[in-house]
């Protein structure tokens, strides 16, 4: 494919139902995405319940970046940048554990799990200690913590985590309020599942209700699921734009068709009782029976965090065309019985050997071949333009199938990169 | 067991089996891979570390025996995109060890290594790891009961792994 | 007696109830440098009582373990 100049306009490249291939492949595009958009926007990096304890702490990323998460002593959570102040070392290399500071292996400089510099071996080589103070870890400039997911943005200012999660903060509601305590406990772990393709691939693909009738058609047929007939012409689910990039497949118009409580986990209130009298018991009988019939959402905020039902997803580009998905399953803190089934799920369907994701991550690096085709040079995203709409609430919504959540990740793409200009 | 009580012809039965279920998969033969599991089957890929609890943890693959037959018939829809067209791969397994049971018409612990390649479009990818057997007599020879495959990156980003490991 | 090990992926030691004295302590040994020290019991009761941070001094590497001898030999 030919490749457009990009400082030629971000207009060239992004329309409203069609964009240029070069997106998904040039190297210098990449590079300004990290800039602009990974190191810029709110970003998702986890969960307050990975760091459940005084002290604990994690490895995460905010894309290419190395992010250590801890809570401090007094329970706070802090973003550091796993970079060691004097020589570049990473300060951290187990993915988890307890402690109140960070030793450098490379030459012993210590930091408390707030980033403070506590000192260096042989201070005597050093001529004095108020250097320390701005020898602490590197910080994400800005953290925000919705319903225990924490956000981090490298961008000193901008919109505040609230505006920038604006209605897909609701997703977030509704999935918390499947939880008899409120509380989600994400700690089982989290599959990494690499794929050769850019991260773009991914993002789109989350809120795509027009390819699981053909991608996913084998385990469809195989397993029984009813989940292809959502996705397919007669469904009366909607795919939304939520604003911000934001995007999601609402299929709560064909479960509350159904009417059937659990009906979108594919099973019923018998087989897991003590979960549905915990929600009761929290909840009332009448609320906790809509809960379960318009079960969890499936929402895709961007840049990186998908809620796929009971799954959750981090996308982290490492390169143009090179993306790891860290998957991990949706738990609700004190429901067991549920739990084991959601886990369960979760490891048949996602990560490397996953019936769906094994599938999907296809699709991702064919793509990633595909578009460097020299012709055509356009991604095609017209589906349902004819047909686009606004709701009650002022959200533009199409069919199940159609192309409205793509079309609404490249406008807010495009913003945001016209903005770095 | 200390090598002077291996039984050589035991040993022999259970090097043949694993290599004939290697064989079975490096060539999809998907049916008999499927025949070479008993009943009440397990078959495990565990992730972020081999000593995991997988009914509270993230594993890759943790299959009971109705799983592994929804696993099986995925492959066999031709549709299975991931394995449409199959991954070529061919694999070395050594190392073979009988690590418990005297063939008493009891279940045989059996450790192996094994490298494998794998082609695909992407290009080669090379996977590497440990498995661990219980194989059980049967009339009509040892059968798989368990199957915990640790690969030695199961903590680390892998590709797509829908062959059969 | 033992107790067990404390380890993470900056520091490993193995903590056991010491009987040796008059009165039990706790034995803290540094496994990587075989290193031992002791805490009494009104030392660890003072440690569970110390606000957030007041370890934080005593972290730093120079203060005792990585620092030139001082000039008197006083310090090992």
């Amino acid at each position: 494919m030919s490749t457009v100049d990009a400082t030629a306009g971000w207009d060239r490249l992004i329309e409203h139902d069609r964009v240029h291939g070069s997106l998904y492949t040039d190297p210098a595009i990449y590079e300004a995405e990290l800039e602009r958009i990974w190191y810029r926007t709110w970003v998702f990096v986890g969960h307050v319940s990975e760091v459940p304890e005084p002290n604990d702490y994690v490895v995460k990323s905010i894309g290419p970046q190395p992010v250590i998460m801890t809570r401090d002593k007094q329970g706070e959570i802090h973003l550091l940048l796993n970079r060691c102040t004097h020589r570049a070392n990473l300060v951290c290399d187990a993915p988890r554990g307890n402690s109140s500071a960070f030793r450098c292996p490379y030459h012993g400089w210590t930091f408390s799990n707030t980033g403070r510099l506590l000192g260096y071996p042989f201070n005597s080589g050093y001529d004095g200690r108020e250097a320390k103070r701005e020898l602490g870890l590197g910080r994400v400039a800005r953290i925000g913590i919705y319903e225990g997911f924490v956000f981090g943005s490298f961008a000193e200012e901008g919109p505040t985590l609230l505006e920038h999660l604006g209605a897909a903060r609701e997703a977030l509601d509704r999935l918390v309020a499947l939880s008899p305590s409120g509380e989600l406990d994400l700690s089982a772990g989290w599959l990494q599942h690499k794929v050769k393709a850019n991260w773009k691939m991914l993002v789109e693909n989350e809120t795509d209700g027009y390819h699981p009738q053909f991608v996913h058609s084998s385990i469809f047929s195989v397993a029984q699921s009813g989940i292809g007939e959502l996705y397919g012409e007669e469904s009366t689910a909607l795919s939304r734009d939520l604003g911000n990039g934001h995007t999601e497949n609402d299929l709560r118009p064909e479960f509350r068709r159904i009417g059937q409580p659990l009906g979108w986990f594919g099973t019923t209130p018998d087989r897991v009782p003590d979960y549905v009298a915990q929600l009761e018991a929290a909840k009332g009988v009448e609320q906790a029976r809509e809960l379960l019939i318009d079960g969890s959402p499936h929402v895709m905020l961007f840049p990186n965090l998908f809620i796929a039902e009971i799954q959750l997803f981090v996308i982290q580009p490492l390169a143009v065309d090179e993306t790891v998905q860290h998957v991990t399953a949706v738990q609700y803190k004190g429901a067991p019985d549920m739990n084991r089934r959601m886990l369960q799920q979760t490891i048949g369907s996602v990560g490397p050997a996953g019936f769906l994701l094994a599938d999907d991550s296809e699709m991702y690096e064919r793509n990633q071949r595909g578009v460097h085709a020299r012709s055509p040079e356009w991604v095609v995203l017209k589906r349902g333009t004819h047909r686009e709409r606004l709701d009650e609430d002022g959200h533009l919504v199409g069919d199940a199938t159609d192309e409205v959540p793509q079309r609404a990740i490249w406008r807010h793409y495009r913003r945001l990169m016209e903005a770095g200009a | 067991m200390s090598g002077a009580t291996v039984n050589r012809d035991l040993l022999l039965e259970v090097e043949q089996f694993v290599y004939r279920e290697a064989r079975m998969q490096d060539e999809h033969d998907y049916d008999g891979w499927e025949a070479l599991w008993t009943d009440d089957a397990l078959y495990w890929v565990p992730a972020n570390g081999d000593a995991i609890d997988p009914t509270r943890e993230m594993s890759i693959i943790f299959d009971n025996r109705s799983r592994i037959a929804t696993r099986v018939k995925q492959l066999k829809t031709g549709k299975r995109h991931a394995q449409a067209p199959p991954s070529r791969t061919r694999r070395v397994v050594s190392n073979v060890e009988l690590l418990d049971g005297a063939g008493d018409g009891g279940e045989l612990v059996v450790g192996a290594n094994f490298v494998l390649y794998e082609s695909r479009e992407r290009g080669v990818t090379l996977w590497a790891g440990r498995s661990t057997y219980r194989l059980r007599p049967t009339g009509d020879g040892l059968r798989m009961a368990y199957k915990k495959i640790e690969l030695v990156n199961n903590d680390r980003a892998i590709f797509t792994l829908a062959f059969l490991i | 007696m033992g107790v067990g090990e404390v380890v993470s992926e900056f520091a490993a030691v193995a903590v056991s109830i010491d009987h040796e004295g008059n009165g039990p302590r706790l034995r803290i040994e540094d496994l990587k440098t075989g290193h031992v020290g002791y805490l009494d019991a009104l030392e660890l009761e003072t440690l569970a009582w110390l606000p957030e941070g007041a370890l934080h001094p005593l972290l730093d590497p120079s203060l005792h373990r990585w620092r030139k001898p001082a000039p008197n030999g006083g310090h090992h």
